[in-house]
């Protein structure tokens, strides 16, 4: 390093990462004052789109938890803001001598169990279906608010008596009721992002059917989501209600108060922290704006209808993601890229190869596993076993119905007929169930979490299902520190911190096996270990393979490259046109006629026997 | 690349955003209504000028601009011209308590003008209530507006809405036994006016041995009243007592007609009211014989109404609706409280003025109750022959006959 | 009895104008899986135009109708290519929220331009109707569920005997397949998009006679065609007549039998119901969730 005060240049300046992080820290400690304070400002209008935006900024917030994090667009999340409404309202009309304010409790529980209804009953629909629920959601609690005349006053709605503190004080109770249901509300995304949960959430955003294979259990993750993201938005709907001191159906439940929810989460950057807030605080003067500049009604449709158009088209990652990814290219110009790094050299590990516990005993049994799609039978009868401790191959030609084996067994998929037990006990259907009990597996094309880092792919998979476990940290903490042990294992350590996205095909198949080893799992299936990679990784997914194994653990693999499974595997099964044709260890599997049949066909054997008049035996059959 | 240009140019536009933001919260408002001691009075309300209920406000927005108008050809109010500032609220609750508040603490508006429908000015008022201003209501009948302890809300027609259809009501009660309906139908509005209209109406005639064979209450969104025409007509009434607001007035006898059904006697509150529209919408022959309550008309004698009429023929053509006249009357209301007290920044003693006194309008003479509920009774009216009669009560009748609908005088 | 069979049948007759609505919704959606959420306004706009034409000219909205096929494809292929093509590559819900950003933005303009009262055409044949033995049927349901038949079976023709029609049946089974055998796939998109649009031109002039309309009205609308397609498979357009007959008839018992406040909430309701018992709707194809891309 040079001593001489060489002045950096100002681009460097302007780019330095610490500089930023110093600078939107300030930026976020004055912003949080002036808001905190606003209720000092002159102007009184100014005070009241304010109260509306930090309405809208809780409800954002919340609803980022679940379109953010989870990636499930919800066009309900205002209900939930009337719903608090409404639980205030109603009780105080039943006890007009309390305060709402005493209620604001209850209706964030309140929304918070309707809202874990909501999902427990929608578990099932995903994409452009639950968006559709959501949309019907809404118009059924507005329904039922307008039709329970008894409860909710119908259509007439409900009026909450004025506020009983001096005129003076005016609206800083509720301006400081909603700053701090605000604060609260970024405090949980916060949290939620640090730990397994938030991992968990944004592995379902990216990739479902993939969380589901690693023990995240999706419905309750969900159901746990949504109530979260209910329960300050009732609250906020509470002190709402009783600030505009009515209550209405049509009011409190409005289109587009959840159209601009979305508008902000997804304006400001989904999933990030603060997006939906600065979101929040741009579209409600806006708002205002269109209605007191341009007549109102319409030109608020117009206005937010363009700019949701406009923002899906032109910047559907948002403000803050904008700025970041702007941030990073300009950084990264000219920098050199991790991938090119060479891997983690490993000791070489001489593992003797245990012999096979006499009997073997089976640890997966899979006994007539039928699959169909439509006409095509995949998986037609398909029995064998994986005996405890072996490194158990299974090979067969294109087509063969491998592939679909694996995703029957590990949940991916449901079986037409057929069992499946595990450990000698029959398995639950779903996926996670399975990851629980110990079984783990890998894809053929790599399926990592894109928008994570590789650490937090790593401490995404949930080895059983508890609460204390879902809050264990993501970054730091015991969860973190096992993660890194396991990317040392498979020579990674140094990628702890790089998007899972910019990881090559090879250094992907590595981080994908280290995150199913957090499962510590009892059978791991590889599908293709060795396949697109370059012979030195090859060799080291032998070696780890053996090592794992040497330890205790099951192996089940699909492979394609001969040398590496004769090389590796004991005993093998074959699999051809969906049934298992032969079975046993590897030099016997090489010379069986019946497998060389189904990889290489009638023509080879005719053609063989023609030429020599016997048939050919060739090592270590090719495709 | 045309990515990262558009998100600079969105870093920028939310810098610029907060700094506009952060100037538009640091500009004071208005100077407070002391300041005010010489120019214009100002006058301000929101109206909903467009969405479902924009037909009403439009009409009551020419009613206060009529008597913006007048007043000032006729010397002001107080020495001092005055003005009236109107912002639409869409029909939705948000906006309307939005504008309010920004009437009153941004545009720094002397005085308070209400909005059109109860639906709104529920809401509106605890606005007004809030900042200690007198808040006088064209149109806000519905009885939830009165029980809330409020000390300046008034309501400028005659009656509220459980007392709309009572002079009529009362009038069908007490038809000889031979010409009185047996059977009669209510099909209401969900809306917190139309529905305690048809309630008041049935406790009369139910009281009075008719018998109720369909009642029921469709949503605001209804456009298509085939299946309910049907359900009535099944159920055969004699008479049909309607809670409606415009269009369901009209699409509803429309549904009437395509069934080929006639009850006797037809009531329909408000929409019948809207004059020209109302005729065109069901067609003039349709019309004959149809009911209902009215708070105005324009032949009526009271005070003001000449000048009234000719002037709205000169702003806008044609004859006046009701809303325009409530509209007009409401602002009458306010400024005779303004003229007696003297002043405009004590709405205390405006308040306390109204309720101590009666005030002469283009309605009649109005006053009030404690709870700044009017006393008084409504017309009824009866479309006839493209005219729009008053019947009932008969001491302020401009027709001698009433008639059934499309049908023959009792 | 009789009151059962009138309802039944104002309910087959109104059905059927659904039936025509829906059929573009799930055609959209069939060919590039997205969920048209601006379908209920575009039907609103289409109503709108029949009225000037109406008001304006004196045109009948039975003469209007080619006239209005012609702009409403236009529309459709307009919208298709601004926004819909951009945003068909993302996530889904991305797709719906485009297209929510389009019926919010046609419902402003609309009001704009038609302001928001109720409006209705009132043609000789709105008012009266036709009577047959104990039953009565209003003549312009009739005519209008003789236009939708009509119409129907025309893209009915298209899709099946046309060079057109197989393109788009092919597409969107399989649009890579389809690419291979020299389907212009961008076209094809565009044509759909544009062809369900235009059944809308039909839809939306016989609408104006039958419903009063105001811009707002689209809501009610769009839940009412979602449920349609939900309940009759996505995609599926014999499914979409089945479930548009079904949702037509059963808001009509709804108030008849049940009270008139719950017709709105049938759709919802249908929507949940499907959603959560059978996904895939009366006659939808489950999507194949574990397809490697």
């Amino acid at each position: 390093m040079s001593t001489s005060p060489v002045p950096r240049p100002l681009r460097d300046r302007l780019l330095d990462e610490r500089a930023w992080k110093i600078g939107s820290r300030v930026l976020l400690v004055v912003a949080a004052v002036v808001l905190l304070l606003f209720p000092l400002s002159p102007s009184a209008s100014a005070q009241n789109t304010v109260i509306l935006a930090l309405v809208l900024a809780i409800g954002a917030s919340g609803l980022n938890i679940i379109t953010g994090y989870a990636g499930y667009l919800s066009l309900s999340q205002g209900a939930f803001l009337g719903i608090g409404a409404y639980i205030t309202a109603v009780l105080t009309r039943v006890a007009p001598d309390v305060s709402p304010f005493v209620w604001m409790p209850l209706s964030g529980i309140g929304a918070a169990l309707i809202a874990m209804l909501l999902a427990l009953v929608t578990y099932r629909s995903r994409g452009p279906s639950f968006v559709i629920i959501t949309i019907a959601f809404l118009f059924l609690v507005q329904f039922v608010a307008i039709e329970w005349t008894e409860v909710t006053n119908g259509s007439a709605g409900i009026t909450l008596p004025l506020p009983d503190w001096p005129r003076e004080l005016r609206n800083w109770p509720f301006h400081l009721a909603l700053c701090v249901l605000l604060a609260l509300s970024v405090l949980m995304s916060w949290a939620i992002r640090r730990t397994k949960f938030g991992t968990g959430l944004i592995a379902i955003r990216e990739d479902e059917g993939k969380a589901g294979t690693i023990g995240i259990n999706a419905p309750i993750y969900k159901v746990l989501a949504f109530g979260l993201s209910a329960v300050f938005v009732g609250m906020a709907g509470s002190v709402y209600g009783y600030y505009l001191s009515f209550v209405d159906p049509v009011g409190m439940f409005s289109i587009i108060i959840c159209v601009q929810m979305v508008l902000a989460v997804i304006l400001g950057g989904r999933g990030t922290l603060f997006g939906p807030v600065i979101g929040a605080f741009l579209i409600e003067p806006l708002n205002a704006l269109a209605n007191n500049s341009f007549g109102g009604g319409n030109a608020r449709l117009v206005l937010f209808g363009g700019l949701l158009v406009l923002l899906v088209v032109l910047l559907p990652q948002g403000i803050i993601p904008g700025i970041r990814h702007l941030l990073a290219r300009a950084r990264s110009r000219g920098a050199v890229g991790l991938s090119g790094a060479r891997l983690d050299p490993r000791p070489a590990v001489t593992v003797e190869r245990a012999a096979p516990v006499e009997p073997p005993k089976p640890l997966l049994e899979v006994r007539g596993l039928h699959k169909s799609f439509g006409g095509n039978h995949a998986v037609d009868d398909c029995s064998f076993t994986v005996p405890e401790g072996s490194i158990t191959a299974l090979i067969g030609p294109n087509g063969s119905g491998k592939t679909t084996v694996f995703n029957l067994i590990s949940g991916t998929m449901a079986a037409d007929a057929g069992t499946v037990s595990f450990a000698g006990e029959a398995l639950a259907k779903n996926p996670w169930s399975r990851a629980h009990r110990g079984i783990g597996r890998t894809f053929q094309i790599t399926r990592l979490f894109r928008e994570m880092t590789v650490l937090e792919n790593l401490v995404a998979p949930l080895r059983d299902f508890s609460f204390r476990q879902l809050g264990l940290g993501a970054v730091s903490g015991t969860e973190a520190a096992k993660a890194e042990e396991l990317l040392a294992f498979v020579g990674m350590a140094a990628y702890r911190d790089a998007p899972a996205s910019s990881l090559s095909y090879g250094q992907q198949k590595l981080v994908e096996l280290a995150q199913v080893l957090m499962l510590d799992p009892k059978l791991i299936m590889l599908d293709e270990p060795a396949g697109g990679i370059n012979p030195t990784l090859i060799a080291r997914m032998g070696d780890l393979i053996r090592e794992l194994n040497a330890q205790g653990t099951t192996f089940l693999l699909v492979e394609h490259n001969m040398p590496f499974v004769l090389d590796l595997c004991d005993p093998i099964r074959v699999l051809a046109k969906g049934k298992v044709i032969a079975e046993g260890p590897p030099d016997m599997i090489q010379k069986d006629p019946v497998v060389l049949d189904a990889y290489l066909g009638d023509d080879y054997l005719l053609d063989q026997q023609s030429k020599t008049g016997g048939i050919a035996v060739v090592k270590g059959a090719r495709r | 690349m045309q990515r990262s240009a558009f998100t600079r140019a969105a870093a920028t536009l939310v810098s610029v955003a907060v700094a506009a933001l952060a100037l538009a919260a640091c500009a004071p408002d208005a100077p407070a209504p002391e300041g005010t001691e010489q120019g214009v009075i100002k006058f301000g309300a929101s109206l909903p000028l467009t969405g479902e209920f924009s037909q009403g406000g439009l009409d009551t927005r020419q009613g206060y601009e009529v008597w913006v108008e007048l007043q000032n050809e006729a010397g002001g109010l107080l020495g001092r011209d005055v003005e009236i500032i109107v912002k639409d609220d869409a029909t939705n609750q948000n906006t309307v308590v939005t504008n309010y508040n920004t009437l009153i603490d941004q545009d720094g508006v002397d005085l308070l003008l209400g909005s059109q429908s109860s639906l709104l000015n529920i809401p509106a008022s605890a606005v007004a209530e809030r900042a200690g201003m007198v808040f006088v209501c064209p149109s806000c009948g519905s009885p939830d507006m009165f029980n809330r302890g409020f000390e300046f809300i008034f309501f400028s027609q005659q009656a509220v809405a459980t007392d709309q259809a009572k002079v009529f009501a009362e009038w069908v009660a007490a038809l000889p036994e031979d010409q009185r309906p047996k059977t009669a139908a209510y099909p209401a509005l969900d809306d917190p006016f139309a529905g305690p209209v048809v309630e008041g109406a049935e406790a009369i005639l139910t009281a009075a041995g008719i018998e109720t064979v369909y009642k029921d209450v469709y949503p605001a969104t209804t456009k298509n009243f085939d299946s309910i025409v049907n359900s009535i007509k099944e159920a055969d009434a004699d008479i049909i007592v309607q809670g409606a607001q415009f269009e369901d007035g009209v699409n509803f006898a429309r549904s009437l007609l395509r069934a080929g059904f006639s009850p006797d006697i037809l009531y329909q509150s408000s929409s019948p009211t809207y004059g020209q529209q109302y005729v065109d919408g069901i067609g003039a022959e349709n019309a004959q014989g149809v009911f209902f309550s009215s708070s105005y008309h324009v032949d009526a004698d009271t005070p003001g109404n000449p000048e009234f009429v000719a002037k709205y023929e000169e702003m806008f053509g044609g004859e006046p609706p009701e809303d325009a006249a409530d509209g007009f009357a409401a602002a009458t209301v306010l400024a005779a409280a303004v003229e007696a007290t003297g002043s405009i920044d004590d709405q205390e003693a405006l308040a306390d003025w109204l309720r101590a006194n009666e005030v002469p309008t283009i309605l009649g003479t109005l006053s009030w109750n404690e709870d700044g509920s009017p006393k008084g009774d409504f017309l009824v009216g009866q479309w006839q022959d493209g005219v729009s009669q008053v019947v009932l009560p008969s001491d302020a009748a401009t027709s001698d006959t009433i008639l059934r609908w499309k049908g023959s005088a009792f | 009895m009789i009151p059962l069979v009138q309802t039944l049948v104002l309910g087959l007759l109104i059905g059927a104008v659904y039936a025509l609505m829906a059929s573009g919704l799930t055609l959209i959606f069939g060919v590039m899986r997205v969920i048209n959420l601006a379908h209920g306004a575009l039907a609103i706009l289409a109503a709108f135009l029949t009225y000037t034409l109406w008001s304006q000219w004196g045109w009948d909205p039975l003469v209007a109708i080619p006239l209005l096929v012609v702009v409403m494809f236009g529309v459709g292929w307009l919208l298709y290519v601004t926004v819909i093509k951009r945003v068909r590559g993302q996530h889904v819900s991305m797709t719906v929220l485009a297209t929510f950003g389009i019926a919010l933005l046609l419902e402003g303009i609309m009001g704009f331009i038609w302001g928001n009262t109720s409006h209705a055409v009132r043609t000789p044949y709105t008012d009266t109707s036709v009577q047959f033995g104990p039953f009565y049927a209003p003549t312009a349901l009739l005519i209008a569920a003789g236009v939708a038949v009509v119409v129907l079976a025309a893209l009915a023709l298209l899709l099946g005997r046309t060079w057109m029609g197989r393109a788009i049946r092919a597409a969107s089974v399989n649009e890579n397949g389809a690419l291979l055998v020299g389907v212009s796939v961008a076209t094809v998109a565009a044509a759909t998009f544009a062809i369900g649009v235009a059944t809308l031109a039909a839809s939306g002039a016989m609408i104006s006679t039958i419903y009063p309309f105001l811009p707002g009205s689209h809501y009610q609308w769009i839940a009412r065609l979602l449920a349609i397609v939900v309940l009759g498979g996505l995609g599926s357009l014999p499914g979409a007549i089945a479930g548009a007959l079904v949702i037509g008839v059963a808001e009509l018992l709804a108030t008849a039998y049940i009270g008139a406040a719950w017709p709105i909430a049938v759709p919802f309701i249908v929507i949940f119901v499907v959603l959560l018992v059978r996904p895939q709707g009366l006659l939808g194809t489950r999507l194949r969730e574990d397809a490697v891309a």
